[in-house]
């Protein structure tokens, strides 16, 4: 055996170490470690705004403040929990209705989906901007419609009213995600197996029954998908929300992300603003846990 | 025909706003702020040289460039024999460190960017491209690291061992053989990332403040309360738009698996 066939066996048994050391380096550095240092914050009173408040240890004063004196953050919570549902279930009738529709009747389907994808790929920060144009309320192109059909009185403004802004930018975010609902739709579509539906068709199964009995139970993976993706993208959401309203009127608007963000860059309150943020990421945690669980484990596949 | 028609609907909701925006980017000021919405007018051109020559947003479009490209390097270079690992060998505690990763793209940007605050605080590199480049690297390598095991899974195993009957070894089957026929993979896996970074706002709002800021961070400074000039606030955001677009006419046929973190092949 000689030295360089030795040498190149050491490497080659250390291939998988040495290829994922670099990365898992890079999230520890980065994520890892500043996260524990986040958890370390959140037990002191650091602030940049008050004097004096320079990180000394409080104990779990910031986490009994959260649960019991910050009516704000719960509500920010239940807006958040509005948006998401809210989204999330009108993007899914539409985005899995316009899915059959491209399945069943469209045959160039490739260039309308380009098309169509345009609103999601778009930085979400410009979408923000198009709708703030579309809805300004002097001469928002979309406002004046509305008030020439006699939708909107002639002093609202969609964005500056209390009751109609939250449906609104809801609005914008089904505008902006319907289509990747749609996409993932067709994709699930166009992958399932031909022969239970022409055994269906041959048994004079009605389209209806169809859908019911085969389509539905054959798509459950994608569905199942397709809500958690959605509901955690949902939860996390900021730019948009963030351009259109800053989080108002008021805090009409203000979701948990932007509600973090006001503590921790606004008011500089750090050591509360890691509670809020920690609050925000173990939400999304276990959302995220159930859906790994939902979608990979019981689908006995990891990758596919 | 009801088929159609409700796709034109469709595709007109769709479309639209974006149209507006490029519109109003050659629209005159008082074209713009009309009371009735201007349909036809003549087009200017003033607003684009003006914002990004006059008010200084050219090197916004450089640091954006350089920031997404950089990140997506980054990303690429550590994530690819990351992804190779995951998809060819087996460990012991593999799918939770998969899952690990998995948990790193779902993190939500609020509570990541609290605690990059601090650390890049902490280590001096507040308002530096190179913040914003590291912060972007870490949801951009698990997304390398998915959208790479799929493509090397999709590699036959028989490559493998002809490979190395030819006498590679391993790091040489995946730098010779392995890496060439997962390069189409790669090059969507590398528009994805540019993408995602290019668009990306939160964590570049809160990193940088002045020299470094990107273009998505810049856009919202036109915005203000009492006079917005919104046709140079649609010339920065077509500017900012249009190359993706062009992107995803490029990726559209991997976009499936990459938004939906491999589960769904498309």
């Amino acid at each position: 055996m000689n030295l360089s066939r030795w040498g190149s066996g050491i490497l080659d048994r250390g291939v998988g170490p040495l290829f994922l050391v670099p990365a898992l380096l890079l999230l520890v550095v980065l994520l890892v470690g500043p996260f524990l240092y986040m958890v370390g914050v959140s037990f002191t009173d650091l602030s940049f705004a008050l004097p004096g408040h320079d990180g000394n240890f409080v104990g779990f004063e910031n986490y009994r403040r959260l649960m019991r004196e910050d009516p704000v953050f719960w509500q920010s919570f239940g807006t958040t929990l509005v948006f998401v549902s809210g989204v999330v279930s009108v993007e899914f009738g539409l985005g899995f209705a316009l899915a059959l529709l491209l399945f069943h009747h469209v045959q160039r389907r490739r260039f309308v989906l380009t098309l169509l994808l345009i609103p999601m790929m778009l930085a979400p920060v410009a979408v923000g901007l198009m709708w703030k144009l579309m809805l300004h309320g002097e001469f928002g192109m979309l406002t004046h419609y509305l008030r020439e059909l006699g939708l909107l009185g002639p002093q609202t403004a969609l964005l500056g009213n209390h009751d109609l802004v939250l449906p609104t930018v809801m609005l914008v975010d089904v505008w902006e995600w319907t289509p990747f609902v749609t996409l993932v739709f067709l994709a699930g579509l166009l992958s399932l197996p031909r022969e239970p539906f022409e055994a269906a068709v041959m048994d004079g199964a009605r389209p209806w029954q169809v859908f019911r009995d085969i389509t539905v139970p054959l798509l459950r993976p994608i569905i199942a998908l397709v809500l958690l993706l959605r509901g955690i993208d949902a939860f996390k959401e900021f730019d948009k929300v963030f351009i259109l309203t800053g989080g108002g009127p008021g805090t009409a608007t203000e979701l948990i992300s932007i509600y973090a963000w006001r503590v921790n860059f606004r008011n500089w309150d750090l050591g509360y603003g890691a509670v809020c943020a920690f609050m925000v990421y173990l939400v999304v945690l276990i959302l995220c846990a159930v859906s790994y669980k939902a979608i990979y484990w019981t689908e006995g596949r990891a990758v596919k | 025909m009801v088929a159609l028609a409700t796709l034109v609907v469709v595709l007109v909701i769709a479309l639209t706003p974006y149209l507006w925006l490029l519109m109003t980017s050659f629209k005159t000021r008082l074209d713009a702020l009309a009371d009735a919405p201007v349909w036809l007018f003549t087009p200017t051109l003033e607003h684009y040289p003006m914002v990004f020559l006059d008010k200084g947003y050219l090197p916004m479009v450089g640091n954006s460039l350089i920031v997404a490209g950089v990140s997506t390097a980054l990303s690429l270079a550590i994530g690819v024999p990351a992804a190779y690992v995951f998809a060819r060998h087996d460990f012991a505690g593999k799918e939770d460190l998969f899952f690990f990763f998995l948990t790193t793209r779902m993190a939500p940007p609020i509570s990541v960017v609290v605690p990059m605050f601090l650390f890049f605080g902490y280590v001096g590199l507040i308002d530096t491209r190179t913040s914003v480049i590291l912060a972007h690297s870490t949801f951009n390598l698990s997304l390398v690291v998915w959208m790479m095991r799929g493509f090397f899974a999709d590699i036959p195993r028989e490559i493998d061992e002809a490979a190395q009957m030819d006498g590679h070894t391993r790091a040489g089957m995946f730098l010779r053989v392995l890496l060439p026929l997962a390069a189409p993979g790669m090059a969507a896996t590398a528009v994805l990332c540019f993408i995602l970074s290019w668009n990306e706002f939160l964590y570049a709002l809160i990193l940088v403040a002045f020299e470094s800021r990107t273009l998505t961070v810049g856009i919202p400074g036109l915005v203000t309360p009492h006079g917005t000039l919104w046709g140079q606030v649609a010339a920065v955001a077509v500017v900012a738009t249009l190359p993706i677009i062009v992107f995803t006419f490029l990726v559209q046929r991997h976009l499936v698996r990459g938004l939906t973190f491999g589960a769904v092949k498309g």
